[in-house]
């Protein structure tokens, strides 16, 4: 992992023109600013992180379908 | 048949999470399905989700979509897009319903993306049906 000292202001470049910028540091925590083409999908880590696991969860194998459907039409 | 490319896939530019080299899926609706609709990857067999629409589930349910991601849709204000929120079927309890990130598609361009947003009143794993 690249590692930088960053002061409020100051900023790094990722790849082509992924702009990150230390807006504020506080206590609690630090505020950045992204500035990227609107087709880069930014977002935060942990959020994405909870969507992959809901997605793996939720994922089936086609050939497990109907026996999953069964259950759901059983359930009702 | 000069097309390659069947009508009926959609393509997901950025993939899913945890999914993220998967860019085509169909929608699949067989009869006796009921409210299901089951998005399957175009090309493979993995993974397939069972879908339902979110306001089959939450009446009242809206998400709004950013610009950025009405422009990844190719969607203007006005234009009808397809809601579906992911079910997972658990072995150890009662089914439950993503809707705080719902595949959202734009059948005018065949595209579409999952939600992923930070401020959400809604949950990850909502009772399919209520207690």
């Amino acid at each position: 992992m690249l590692v930088f000292t960053r002061k409020r202001g100051e900023a790094i470049v990722i790849g082509d023109g992924i702009e990150v910028t230390v807006l504020r540091v506080g206590r609690a925590g630090v505020r950045l600013g992204v500035a990227a083409a609107p087709h880069v999908p930014v977002h935060r880590a942990e959020v994405y992180a909870a969507i992959r696991a809901a997605n793996a969860e939720a994922a089936a194998d086609a050939q497990s379908l109907p026996a999953l459907l069964a259950r759901l039409r059983d359930d009702g | 048949m000069s097309d390659p490319t069947p009508l009926s896939v959609i393509a997901f530019p950025d993939g899913l999470p945890g999914f993220e080299t998967c860019h085509r899926f169909v929608l699949v609706h067989p009869p006796g399905l009921g409210p299901f609709t089951i998005v399957q990857h175009a090309d493979g067999p993995l993974p397939a989700f069972v879908t339902i629409d979110p306001l089959d589930v939450h009446g009242g349910y809206r998400t709004e979509l950013t610009d950025a991601d009405r422009a990844r849709l190719g969607a203007a204000g006005e234009t009808p897009l397809l809601w579906l929120a992911m079910v997972s079927t658990r072995d150890d309890g009662k089914p439950t319903v993503n809707l705080r990130a719902p595949l959202v598609i734009n059948p005018a361009t065949m595209t579409g993306l999952q939600v992923i947003s930070a401020e959400s009143p809604y949950s990850l794993a909502h009772p399919l049906r209520a207690a």
